[in-house]
């Protein structure tokens, strides 16, 4: 077979580790495949997709040996953060810069940069448009056209849709296939509903945790061959909720007994003709809503329509009007309040409300992983002997036993949601509110990160999480909120919800802009 | 977003089709003219030239420039107190404990607050004409600059508003979780690491994946590059030189004719 990159006894070890990420592995590629490489997070797929394309070690200066090794004749790689692959602030000078690279004359810029945007179907009214006023899912299309321009025949995709949502995968695989044609695909991805769906692949490699491939062969082969071994990576392969709820462990997580009486309990969020703002101008509006204790509200919408700003809004970031009853006392601050009143709201808000940010990162403040549980406990004069029996219930709640002495920043991606949810939640507020928290993450940390959710809604937390994932609205939410244009458009009360709560069929209902006076509702 | 739009120039004026590079050329001399200058009247009218010509030149709304050469007040009494309060001088005014002002030390603090004035504006002149990109084109056609620095310099201007964004969500997380960094310098410091953390790991992160993204679309100079922008001299750059020998003549002039200090030289001997 003609062969597109290869590598023979690949031996790969990261400066400071202990283990090799591959030892003596060989690789290689025909010409004009289509390739899937799966396994579990930090098993070397990315690390591999380098070094067929030589980024390891000519750019990036990683030991490695191998006994023969062929480079692709032309590639280029498609990474997965759209915000980090551009150098430029405009979609034409950044396409130019892919052109200048190779010497094209000026005059042929402009028809090759509109020929390369309607290949990966991104229509622009003016080329000549700042690249931050795209949205994610255009801004990876524009990476991958800004790739296209190189003319590779070797296309190396590293999870180009991990960090988008369902709209933007969708159009990333398209714009893939239409450009497949006549190339060699080597595609590193967790997520592979779209990708499969479209019929892109006709190899999948897996591979182990220890970077050892344990099996090959045509996608319908491995699927039904290794499911087990998918189920254990925390791959997203097709069916893996359902699968995952038809399991003991989903089965438990959604089995919970009615909250017998919970009706009676006082409502812990009241909102009514309730507005967060911006620099004065409302960016969410909400007409009329309520979370109860035990509630799992998920709050679904497209991106920058308004899901964050209700968040930051209803924990007070964002200066807000209209009723907003926080266990029964008018909360939010208004524009204007005097900084005592807010500043004694605020410590009411963070008493009564749990936040964890989309990026865990940014809410660490401690050095040790037990410093940050306990941070917010130490804040509320708790005795010493109390925070130690709540950070060590918290480390094995959130299974973080045995990195105690570890920085927060050096836990894998999944460690650090969870961390991050511990020291959110570990105050035990009455309301948690989650931004996008399963975003990016494994099936398995998804999973892992929705049972803890449930584990503390039972306890009568209120979860609100925002999420792109329908599946979580659909399954585990008792309540869906939708949110389009800067409005709830829809209030929904979920199966589960009507199952919790003995809540009636009809109540929340799905048009929520004629809408009945609250009591009339509940009636 | 709105930065952007507040900060893109109403009308293009003949200085911004001049040649960024033979801009910058002419603007460092005439800095080094300036800072050369001991006359105090010659300041004065430069100060003032500098600031009509901000107005009339480049291409912006008179209230955006005068909204944008406000913090200039700043500069003049920050940069003259100084030399005010503390500086040499023979003629005491007035005294008290460390601070003394004398008649030399008055005039050398209000020129030095004068000449600050006028780099602001010459340079505010020159960036408010030139957009960045602009510049990095001309330093690599005209200037030989090598294109990694270029392209260096205008990616590493796109990843600033990404950091700003940044310092707004963890200084939000911050208030959250409800830190209050202790009082004085040990807070100081505190509260200086607390950002620079998390907001250090994600740049170099992301400036590490920026530069492999752009080393992986063969940006290795093995190929003569060709340009998007071709920048080339034209008359403009003629009339720049032109402009800026009037506009000192005519200050040297006005400074000589009509002098509101009469001054010749704040220095002190």
């Amino acid at each position: 077979m003609n062969i597109a990159a290869e590598v023979t006894a690949l031996r790969l070890k990261f400066p400071g580790e202990e283990n090799f990420v591959f030892k003596d592995l060989d690789f290689s590629v025909g010409r004009g495949e289509k390739v899937l490489l799966l396994g579990p997070s930090g098993c070397g797929k990315s690390t591999l997709l380098q070094v067929l394309c030589g980024i390891i070690p000519n750019l990036v200066e990683i030991p490695m040996r191998s006994t023969s090794q062929r480079l692709p004749d032309s590639w280029g790689i498609l990474f997965q953060d759209p915000d980090t692959q551009f150098c430029m602030p405009y979609v034409d000078e950044e396409l130019a810069f892919a052109l200048e690279n190779r010497g094209i004359p000026r005059e042929e810029m402009m028809d090759r940069m509109e020929d390369v945007l309607t290949k990966v179907g991104l229509a622009l009214p003016d080329l000549h448009m700042p690249i931050d006023a795209l949205s994610q899912g255009m801004k990876q299309r524009l990476a991958l056209a800004s790739v296209l321009l190189g003319e590779p025949e070797v296309l190396l995709l590293d999870e180009p849709s991990a960090l988008l949502d369902p709209e933007g995968r969708e159009q990333i695989w398209q714009a893939i296939l239409r450009n497949a044609e006549g190339r060699t695909l080597i595609i590193v991805e967790h997520r592979l509903e779209e990708l499969l769906a479209l019929g892109l692949v006709d190899r999948v490699v897996l591979f182990g945790p220890d970077g050892i491939p344990i099996g090959e062969g045509a996608p319908a082969y491995v699927f039904a061959k290794f499911q087990a071994e998918l189920e254990r990576f925390g791959i997203w392969y097709p069916g893996v909720w359902e699968d995952f709820f038809s399991s003991e462990e989903g089965q438990r997580l959604l089995n919970a007994s009615p909250l017998e009486g919970r009706r009676d309990v006082p409502k812990l969020v009241e909102l009514s003709r309730y507005q967060g703002l911006r620099q004065g101008q409302p960016v969410i509006s909400v007409e009329q809503a309520d979370i109860h204790p035990g509630d799992f509200v998920a709050i679904t919408g497209p991106n920058g329509a308004g899901k964050s700003s209700l968040l930051l809004s209803l924990i007070g970031l964002l200066p807000s009007e209209g009723v907003y009853l926080l266990q029964g006392e008018q909360s939010g601050h208004r524009k204007g309040s005097k900084r005592m009143g807010k500043r004694r709201k605020d410590n009411r808000m963070a008493r009564s409300i749990g936040f964890v940010f989309q990026n865990p990162e940014f809410q660490f403040v401690a050095d040790r992983i037990p410093d940050e549980i306990a941070f917010s406990l130490k804040q509320d004069g708790i005795a010493e002997q109390d925070i130690a029996e709540r950070v060590s219930h918290s480390m094995r709640q959130f299974s973080l036993v045995g990195l105690e002495e570890r920085h927060p920043y050096q836990l894998s991606l999944g460690q650090k949601r969870r961390l991050s949810v511990a020291g959110a939640a570990v105050r035990r507020q009455p309301i948690l509110l989650l931004d996008e928290p399963t975003f990016g993450q494994d099936a398995v940390n998804t999973f892992a990160i929705l049972a803890l959710c449930e584990e503390l809604r039972r306890q009568g937390t209120a979860i609100v999480m925002v999420t792109h994932e329908e599946r979580i609205a659909h399954y585990l939410a008792t309540q869906h909120w939708e949110i389009r244009g800067g409005r709830l458009v829809s209030r929904e009360h979920t199966p589960r919800g009507r199952h919790l709560f003995g809540r009636g069929e009809v109540e929340g209902a799905r048009k929520e802009r004629s809408l009945r006076p609250y009591a009339q509702i509940f009636s | 977003m709105n930065m952007r739009r507040f900060l893109t120039p109403k009308v293009q004026t003949w200085m911004h089709r001049a040649n960024p590079a033979s801009k910058l050329v002419m603007m460092l001399l005439l800095f080094v003219m300036t800072l050369l200058t001991h006359r105090l009247d010659f300041i004065f009218y430069q100060a003032v030239l500098f600031i009509v010509l901000l107005f009339a030149l480049s291409g912006y709304q008179p209230w955006k420039v005068a909204l944008i050469i406000l913090p200039f007040v700043l500069v003049f009494v920050s940069s003259a107190t100084t030399m005010i309060l503390f500086g040499k001088g023979d003629t005491l005014w007035w005294a008290w404990g460390l601070l003394h002002i004398s008649e030399e030390s008055f005039y050398r603090g209000i020129h030095i607050g004068l000449k600050a004035v006028t780099f602001a504006s010459q340079g505010l002149l020159f960036v408010l004409t030139t957009s960045s990109v602009a510049l990095f084109y001309a330093l690599m056609q005209q200037m030989k600059l090598p294109p990694k620095y270029a392209y260096s310099f205008m990616a590493s201007v796109r990843l600033l508003p990404m950091v700003w964004e940044e310092l707004l969500v963890r200084r939000n997380a911050l208030l959250i979780r409800g830190l209050r960094p202790p009082r004085g310098l040990a807070g100081l410091a505190t509260g200086a690491k607390l950002y620079a953390v998390p907001l250090l790991s994600q740049s170099i992160r992301r400036a590490h994946r920026v530069a492999v993204a752009m080393e992986a679309k063969a940006f290795d100079g093995s190929r003569p590059r060709t340009y998007f922008y071709p920048t080339a001299y034209s008359r403009y750059d003629l009339w720049i030189p032109v402009l800026l020998i009037i506009v000192q003549a005519l200050a040297y002039t006005l400074a000589m004719l009509y002098p509101p200090f009469g001054i010749a030289d704040v220095r002190y001997h």
